[in-house]
């Protein structure tokens, strides 16, 4: 069966499947259901935004990301066409393109999608307290929990790997007594969905490179070391210091040096966007630390199209110190951080910063494997989605009518990505016009 | 008639019972004059709070209603929704926020109180106000207008054509497939332009319902999302011509930084010296060639050639200059080419190692702050300072300029007949940089590829089947486009003719009527946003469910 058919034989357009509800995954899904497709969002975490509602502010205007994103998922959440699956991974996908049978799996909730309104009665009296993965451990979070204030869905996830009933048996129902609309349901059950759609688009997105691989940079090590997604949730005003930026000890830093391209050499790609958010997360010091003097440490500026520029010149006029070299080592003297680095001509260097943050390289997501397993897509450079049909895929494979949309392709930026979003439903919608 | 208001207030469980003395708000309420009846409920948002809304509304016969509960964000829609059940229009009613805005940040409980019932009586005092709005639908056209036969152009094309959706693509030269047609090889993979060209050109003449207009320029665009009304100058014939379309894909691709303006590089003064463009037709010619006749034995490849005139980085020099000591290395044995770069922006998955490839064949990459092309007996030299102040000399027989990208030409003539703002940088605006990045702010208009700004022909491809995407979503064959009821209205009476809502409008809603000296808003271009309202200095315009009475009703009564 070809592409072209993707009108299934009862003479209907098929549902089509998204999978993840980052910023790519809602925009396509978005578009979809107002051509009147009907969409499943599949989308693995409870809550949806992906990773683009981690961050406080976006280059190069310094909008508010949640206040972007937010009306967005509103409008998902709100939309007739779209059924969201949150807690849900696909399993295995059958048939041909206009034509496939998709297994879900949908883990419980325990908590009514119906019944709760998210008024957060329910955090307090939980017992459990473990770190919270969404701030990078920097927070703590109750067995029952949403991720952050703001989240969508605003609806709580009963964590089984921590909660007392789960994991011990024990009959504590604390939550339950504190909820007034009675949406905490125990015995809501794990299940299997077959969904019936004609097209897929995997918007899996991405990770950032595991900063612990490079021990030269003293991540984990040190204290003041933070990743760039790290420095996000500290200036997040829904984060752990409700957005201010200080160290650990709570003081704000004196000075603070941001490293570039940390796993690119690892990885042998350059990740795109984290010179922009390098020199936004310098603007984030400007703004938020009075006189804090900042380092950018880089080896070649990527700062790629028409507006970019713009903005580096802002930042720079500002008072920041570029310094190109390469990091050698990262030490603790006292309470304060020493980078020493070289220079191109060969000369070493050192500078002393009371704060580090590192730019991690973006790498395919750690599962990317095996969903390109379960939909027959092929891992190109860097391991990330190839969107290129290379070589006709067999009969009766499922490639043909699976589309990849946002960094699960490649490394890129929120325009690009929702750009890549809308050409994918412009392919899906061009084959059943 | 007069008026009956429902006030209903929610208790949200204990969210806005614990911090809120409901009794109090109600008994506060009930003797406002017009006030039917007073409700509270323990959840109004639950299936039971809905149907006792939608009971109550029908029972007392009410005329507007006031929800006291959560933000409207969370259940305008909601209650809007069991307003239209209940036989009443959605817009007779008013949310008072007393929960997010009231309960839950106010923790005294009479403070809040106070305030909750402030909040609800000027949600009161609005409602009577309030007039019935209705939703409009128009026809659209599902017809598009493609302005460029380049790549862009092309794919956008292809994808939009089909037997309910005619494309016209207009292009200004007489061939199709613009400056990729010049072009020897695609990077990073080194794969055929002119195969890949010809195949999508070849598609798009095969496909369905497609008109190609070649050596035709757009003359006049009027009118707006769903309803165009195009008129095309056919040059050959010096005819005219009309066409209908409900949406217009600006691909009208880019232009090339002259380097003649930039002295220190030596075009047009030095016999070798070529532009990017130029040396990608020399390729494409089959051979490198000195204007001696002879092959070069050195190449210098400059980069960024304008960026700091222009501003911006154009994004895909970096890597067609790796690409041109490809074909060097490839056509001329030995060949010594040299790249001049300031920083290397090779970003994405595929492009460093299209790199590292490229630096293993023998290209020498020299990081400089300046350089500058001078005469050295018979041949040239390049000059160069390195970030440390270092200065050094390169010979060359040949120098290629890797010159910025420029929005085309084209570009203002467009921007100013479809009221598309332009950027700093000089290319079309895009309706919002991060989540509308090939929309603009004039409904129906796209734009993509090097229009948009500089950009890679992948990167181009992709715009194009977004613009496709945005648009087989939006005008749906057969559907109707409904339109926003909070629209701003101008009153003919008050106009004065001044026209300062027209320059404030972002979305070109406003024309001029010149025949009775009056400003006009068209509903379908409108998005309600209000800045014609404040700019209006004789209070001419007003916005639909925000009118002066309405705020000011409101305010009075919140302030009091």
């Amino acid at each position: 069966m070809s592409v072209g058919s993707e009108i299934n034989n009862k003479g209907q357009k098929p549902p089509v499947l998204v999978i993840g509800a980052g910023i790519s995954g809602i925009e396509a899904s978005l578009l979809l259901a107002n051509a009147g497709r009907k969409v499943y969002l599949v989308e693995k975490s409870s809550y949806t935004g992906g990773n683009v509602i981690k961050w406080e502010e976006v280059y190069p205007n310094m909008d508010c990301a949640t206040c972007m994103v937010a009306p967005k998922q509103q409008d998902m959440l709100a939309n007739e066409n779209i059924e969201l699956l949150t807690l849900s991974e696909v399993e295995s996908i059958q048939g041909t393109p206009g034509d496939y049978t998709v297994k879900v799996r949908k883990r419980a909730r325990y908590v009514s999608m119906v019944e709760c309104i998210g008024c957060s009665a329910c955090f307090d009296p939980c017992p459990v307290e473990v770190d919270n993965d969404f701030e990078s451990g920097m927070t703590k979070r109750k067995a029952i929990y949403i991720p952050c204030a703001g989240a969508l869905p605003n609806v709580p996830a009963i964590d089984t790997e921590n909660c007392l009933r789960f994991t011990k048996g024990e009959s504590c129902e604390l939550c339950k007594e504190a909820c007034m609309f009675e949406a905490i349901e125990y015995d809501q059950q794990d299940e299997e969905l077959e969904l019936k759609v004609g097209a897929v688009v995997v918007a899996t997105g991405f990770d950032t490179f595991d900063l612990t691989k490079v021990p030269q940079y003293g991540y984990r090590k040190f204290e003041n070391v933070y990743s760039a997604l790290e420095l996000e949730r500290l200036r997040a005003t829904n984060g752990p210091t409700t957005g201010e930026l200080v160290l650990r000890n709570g003081q704000p830093p004196k000075s603070a040096a941001i490293i570039h391209c940390v796993g690119r050499v690892e990885k042998g790609y350059c990740s795109s966007v984290c010179c922009m958010y390098s020199l936004k997360h310098a603007h984030y010091l400007q703004d938020k630390v009075p006189g804090v003097k900042i380092y950018q440490i880089y080896s070649d500026l990527c700062i790629p199209g028409k507006s970019y520029q713009r903005f580096y010149e802002k930042v720079k006029e500002h008072g920041v110190d570029f310094i190109r070299g390469n990091v050698l080592e990262v030490s603790e003297q006292g309470k304060g951080l020493t980078i020493k680095y070289k220079t191109e001509d060969g000369k070493e260097n050192t500078i002393a910063v009371d704060m580090l943050i590192l730019a991690p390289a973006i790498e395919p997501r750690a599962d990317s494997s095996e969903v390109a397993k379960i939909f027959n897509i092929a891992q190109g450079d860097g391991g990330f989605f190839d969107e290129r049909e290379l070589e006709p895929a067999p009969a009766g494979a499922p490639r043909e009518g699976i589309f990849i949309a946002g960094c699960a392709q490649g490394p890129k930026d929120i325009q690009e990505s929702v750009a890549e979003a809308e050409a994918m439903v412009g392919k899906i919608l061009s084959l059943s016009k | 008639m007069a008026k009956k208001i429902g006030v209903y207030v929610c208790e949200c469980g204990a969210n806005i019972a614990d911090n809120v003395d409901i009794d109090k708000v109600l008994a506060e309420v009930s003797s406002l004059s017009n006030v039917e009846v007073v409700e509270k409920h323990k959840l109004l948002c639950s299936e039971a709070g809905k149907a006792f809304l939608k009971e109550s509304i029908q029972e007392h016969g009410l005329t507007n209603v006031v929800v006291a509960a959560c933000s409207p964000k969370q259940h305008e829609l909601t209650f809007m929704n069991v307003c239209e059940q209940a036989g009443l229009n959605p817009y007779l009613l008013q949310l008072a926020n007393i929960r997010e805005q009231c309960a839950w940040v106010t923790p005294d409980k009479e403070e809040a109180t106070e305030k909750a019932l402030r909040a609800t009586k000027a949600a009161i005092s609005r409602v009577r106000y309030h007039a019935p709005l209705e939703k409009k639908e128009v026809e659209c056209n599902p017809d598009v207008l493609v302005i460029g036969g380049g790549i862009a152009g092309i794919k956008a094309a292809q994808l939009l054509a089909g037997p309910h959706r005619k494309v016209y693509l207009v292009e200004k030269t007489a061939s199709l497939g613009g400056k990729v047609n010049e072009f020897e090889k695609l990077f990073p993979n080194m794969d055929s332009a002119a195969a890949a060209i010809s195949q999508e050109i070849q598609k798009l003449l095969q496909a369905e319902n497609v008109e190609v207009l070649t050596e035709s320029e757009v003359t006049e665009i009027l009118g707006f999302l769903g309803n165009f009304e195009v008129k095309v100058h056919k040059k050959a014939e010096d005819q005219e011509m009309g066409l209908d379309v409900g949406a217009i894909v600006l691909a009208i691709g880019f232009a090339l930084l002259d380097p003649g303006s930039l002295s220190q590089y030596g075009y047009g003064k030095f016999d070798d010296v070529y532009t990017s463009l130029e040396f990608e037709r020399m390729n494409a010619s089959g051979e490198i060639l000195l204007k001696n006749g002879k092959q070069p034995g050195s190449v210098a490849i400059i980069h960024c050639v304008g960026r700091e005139e222009k501003g911006y980085c154009s994004r895909v020099c970096c890597l067609h200059s790796l690409k041109f000591a490809r074909y060097l290395k490839s056509r001329i044995s030995g060949v010594k080419v040299s790249q001049f770069y300031s920083d290397l922006c090779i970003p994405g998955k595929s492009h460093q190692k299209f790199y590292e490839e490229t630096k293993e064949l023998g290209v020498d990459f020299i990081r400089v702050q300046n350089t500058e092309v001078a005469e050295n007996g018979k041949g040239m030299v390049i000059k160069y300072e390195t970030e440390a102040g270092l200065k050094g000399s390169l010979e060359a027989d040949m120098v290629v300029l890797s010159s910025a990208i420029e929005p085309s030409s084209d570009t203002s003539k467009f921007a100013e007949m479809l009221n598309i703002p332009l950027s700093e940088s000089g290319f079309f605006s895009e309706e919002h940089e991060k989540l509308a990045p090939i929309s603009t702010p004039a409904e129906g208009i796209f734009i993509v590829g090097c229009a948009q700004g500089p950009q890679s022909v992948a990167d181009s491809v992709v715009q194009s089947e977004a613009a496709a995407g945005k648009i087989l979503s939006t005008l749906v064959p057969g559907k109707k486009l409904e339109l926003e009821a909070k629209t701003s209205e101008i009153s003919d009476a008050f106009c004065t003719g001044c026209q300062t809502c027209i320059s404030v409008c972002p979305y070109g809603a406003i024309t001029f009527d010149e025949a009775k000296r009056i400003s006009v808003v068209n509903e379908v271009l409108c998005h309600g946003c209000g800045n014609c309202v404040a700019a209006c200095p004789s209070g001419a315009a007003s916005l639909k469910h925000f009118t002066f009475t309405q705020l000011y009703q409101e305010l009075e009564e919140a302030l009091r």
